[in-house]
């Protein structure tokens, strides 16, 4: 008998207001979405269908106005700051539109960063393991460069790098395609593919742009607030 | 931590001329807190270790006899010799401090000047004599010439009032004072020497042998001058050691331990309080067989022991004449007591008691201390639980220790109400009486400390308001490293680390640049002669006087005000929403 993967995601009837001067915005209208564990699925959906907001609800950075969201088993609606702050450190890597790398930082720095965080690692521990995956998204060459010495598309695999140090069960990745060209776009999600292979780890990645659809292996399709397809 | 002082250090450079601007105005405000610092430390120094040191000492053991003006005088000097000596672990050095404000007659013209005793002869007064050489610089004559023995009480006196007086040196000043009996005493003396002062508060001093000024004043060998002690670090010492003298200087009874002239009958003689209190305490506890108490008041006489008056067929009005052996072994000293009453002894006085009046029998204690009464002569003296013991005169009186100027200057009242019989000794410390000198260094300390704080205060507006700017353009990067799963309590750390690390740096180049510019300033000479503020001048030179923890707390006052001013913008950055702070944009 074939084994069912277990969901790492689970949410239901998730539901976001937002105010907007006098009125309310409905960025998202009962929600209801699981994702198995080591997945590689894609959110797509038009501006402002909610992409954005949905990831960041499920990356624990925003908060539900109504409904349940578990993230890796964890019902996060009831966490406190610090517990919220530590899940998203030991369960959940992140991957930006616009890179966010910390510029006072060289590449293997920046990779180390969470490792340093979670404050359980020797240096050297830190330091293989940093190394590891600078060579693993292609910059073995440029650990010591900083995010301005670095292309976009480089500074992208640095954020690939950083998201993945901690071994996370999941990495959510907001439109991580849309400030590089379709080249370079193309390569790094050939990058996060070879690492949901090579890591086993979940990635949620949202997009609008129906070329980046061809790399996931599940799409959930998302339009004013609710899902349109999965 | 390693991990956010790497970034906080790195982050410093991000904004490096807005940094640099912060940093420079923090360096200022540093540097004049330092300077300022130094040189309130420094006119203190001059203050406590210079002026004060040279008027009063550290502690001072201090007389006055009978309530007479110039009558600043002990006569028992060994007593009080024996008692400092048990202090030789902190005491450095005894200063006699012998003076008289004295009118100086020159050619046609009179001035005040303040006469000053120096033993240069004495040992261990090498290191006081270098003091004086340093702060008196000699521009004529010679310092060895005080003890010129061929001139008339030679003198010392500043160049100013040398002028003034129109003399020069070799020429004689006529000198007019008061001695220790409160007479006018004039005398001649020479001037021998011209010294040179660096400020108006020297001018008027004028030097004199230690000895000279003794016989003009009236000081045999036994008295001692007010003594002023140099004592091993004062800010501990002195009010324990102060505390240890009182303690030591309690007075017992002053008894002349006599014997009838013509016979070996051995007779005590007390003294009776003659203030009206006491005067009416006694006359309620003595009998009085014969003579009346009005009369006896009046009189100023003494009261005789019936058994004595009996065996001495003395009656009211009758005189007698005792003699002792005094304290430095001169037999028969005479005493003359005229009799005004005759009491009964009862149980508790000796047979052979007589009590003087206090001002009559002081006038023969003090100008001829006896010898100590030995433990048969004292059973007939009444002991110190006894109701008599507090109306009979004491040897002295011991002014009550004070701890503030406010206590000692209400007891200086209190006892310049009093016209006191008995000699007084006070031990004071410097702390208390010195509160004008302590106070005008307050004052400095308060004026400089002021304007340093107001301009630090002005910088930590800059502080916040450079933080504040900081973390709005930091903000996208505050929700990364939140969303990445960084505590809100390292979030503001990194900012808290900051503005340490800046404040660090300016301070140390704050510090450096106050010592140099100390440095510099101190190295001007300016000529303030007769300018009071010459009195911060050392020398016709600025004195600073920065110290390692002086230093160190300017510095860390500054780290403390920066932290905890940047302590709330770095907590309001800590609060960010992750979400919200992601979608700043500037």
């Amino acid at each position: 008998m074939k084994k069912t993967a277990k969901n790492i995601i689970e949410i239901s009837g998730l539901t976001k207001d937002y105010p907007l001067g006098n009125t309310t915005v409905n960025a998202l209208r009962g929600i209801d979405l699981n994702v198995q564990e080591g997945a590689f699925t894609s959110i797509i959906g038009p501006s402002g269908s909610g992409k954005t907001t949905l990831l960041n609800i499920i990356g624990c950075i925003d908060t539900a106005t109504r409904g349940s969201v578990k993230v890796a088993g964890h019902e996060i609606t009831g966490l406190n700051d610090k517990q919220i702050t530590d899940l998203r450190l030991h369960t959940i890597g992140f991957i930006f539109q616009t890179f966010n790398l910390i510029p006072v930082l060289d590449v293997l720095e920046n990779i180390e960063f969470p490792l340093l965080l979670m404050k359980k690692h020797s240096g050297a521990e830190i330091r293989q393991r940093a190394e590891k995956l600078a060579d693993l998204v292609g910059l073995g060459e440029h650990v010591k460069h900083r995010p301005a010495e670095l292309s976009g598309g480089q500074r992208q695999r640095v954020a690939i790098a950083r998201a993945l140090v901690t071994s996370p069960s999941l990495v959510l990745a907001d439109e991580p395609t849309a400030n590089l060209d379709s080249v370079t776009g193309g390569q790094i999600l050939e990058v996060m593919r070879q690492m949901n292979r090579l890591e086993k780890t979940t990635f949620i990645f949202s997009t609008h742009d129906a070329n980046v659809l061809k790399y996931a292996i599940g799409v959930t399709k998302l339009k004013d607030g609710v899902i349109t397809a999965n | 931590m390693l991990a956010l002082i790497r970034m906080s250090l790195r982050n410093l450079f991000r904004q490096k001329r807005r940094n640099l601007l912060l940093g420079s105005a923090i360096a200022v405000g540093v540097l004049l807190l330092v300077v300022a610092n130094s040189f309130s430390r420094g006119i203190s120094d001059v203050m406590i270790n210079k002026v004060l040191r040279w008027v009063t000492g550290h502690v001072t053991v201090a007389y006055n006899e009978r309530s007479r003006m110039a009558s600043e005088i002990f006569r028992d000097k060994d007593r009080i010799n024996a008692i400092l000596d048990q202090h030789k672990d902190v005491i450095l050095q005894r200063e006699e401090a012998i003076g008289a404000f004295v009118k100086a007659i020159g050619v046609g013209k009179a001035d005040n000047l303040m006469l000053i005793g120096l033993d240069f002869s004495a040992a261990g007064n090498e290191k006081s004599r270098k003091e004086t050489e340093e702060a008196f610089r000699l521009i004529g004559g010679n310092w060895d010439d005080l003890n010129n023995s061929t001139a008339e009480n030679p003198l010392i006196i500043s160049q100013e009032k040398a002028r003034y007086l129109g003399v020069k040196i070799g020429d004689i000043l006529r000198i007019r004072l008061r001695n220790i009996y409160s007479q006018d005493q004039s005398a001649r003396a020479t001037v021998m020497g011209i010294v040179k002062s660096d400020n108006i508060f020297m001018q008027p001093v004028a030097f004199i042998d230690m000895q000279k000024i003794k016989d003009i004043m009236g000081f045999d060998a036994h008295s001692t001058g007010i003594l002023n002690l140099i004592i091993k670090d004062p800010m501990r010492n002195a009010q324990p050691l102060a505390d240890a003298l009182h303690k030591q200087l309690n007075a017992s009874l002053a008894v002349i331990p006599a014997a009838a002239q013509k016979s070996d009958l051995p007779i005590t003689v007390l003294g009776y309080r003659s203030d009206p209190d006491s005067r009416d305490k006694l006359s309620k506890l003595l009998t009085l067989r014969q003579g009346a108490w009005d009369t006896l008041w009046k009189d100023k006489t003494a009261l005789v022991s019936a058994p004595l008056a009996q065996r001495l067929r003395l009656k009211p009005g009758s005189s007698l004449e005792v003699r002792y052996t005094d304290k430095w072994g001169n037999a028969n000293t005479p005493m003359l007591i005229k009799v005004g009453g005759i009491f009964d002894p009862q149980k508790v006085w000796g047979e052979n008691t007589i009590l003087a009046n206090d001002e009559k029998f002081y006038e023969q204690f003090y100008e001829h201390w006896p010898r100590a009464a030995q433990p048969n002569e004292q059973a007939a003296i009444p002991g110190t639980s006894h109701t008599a013991y507090a109306l009979l005169a004491p040897e002295w009186i011991l002014l009550p220790r004070t701890l503030t100027t406010e206590d000692l200057e209400k007891k200086y009242q209190d006892m310049g109400k009093k016209k006191q019989k008995a000699t007084l000794i006070d031990v004071r410390t410097m702390y208390e009486a010195g509160k004008m000198v302590l106070q005008l260094e307050g004052v400095l300390n308060l004026i400089t400390l002021t304007a340093a704080l107001i301009l630090l205060f002005i910088t930590l507006i800059g502080v916040i308001n450079t933080l504040r700017m900081t973390i709005r353009e930091r903000t996208r990067e505050i929700g990364t490293i939140r969303a990445i799963g960084m505590q809100q309590k390292d979030v503001r750390n990194l900012f808290l680390f900051e503005s340490f690390f800046l404040a660090l740096f300016a301070s140390i180049a704050g510090v450096i640049l106050a010592l140099l510019i100390m440095w510099g300033l101190s190295s001007i000479t300016l000529r303030m002669d007769d300018n009071p503020l010459g009195m911060m001048l050392v020398n016709g030179h600025l004195y600073f006087l920065p110290t390692i923890w002086s230093v160190l707390g300017n510095m860390l006052l500054v780290l403390v005000l920066v932290v905890v001013t940047a302590f709330f913008p770095a907590r309001r950055a800590a609060k960010l929403s992750p979400v919200e702070a992601l979608r700043h944009t500037e």
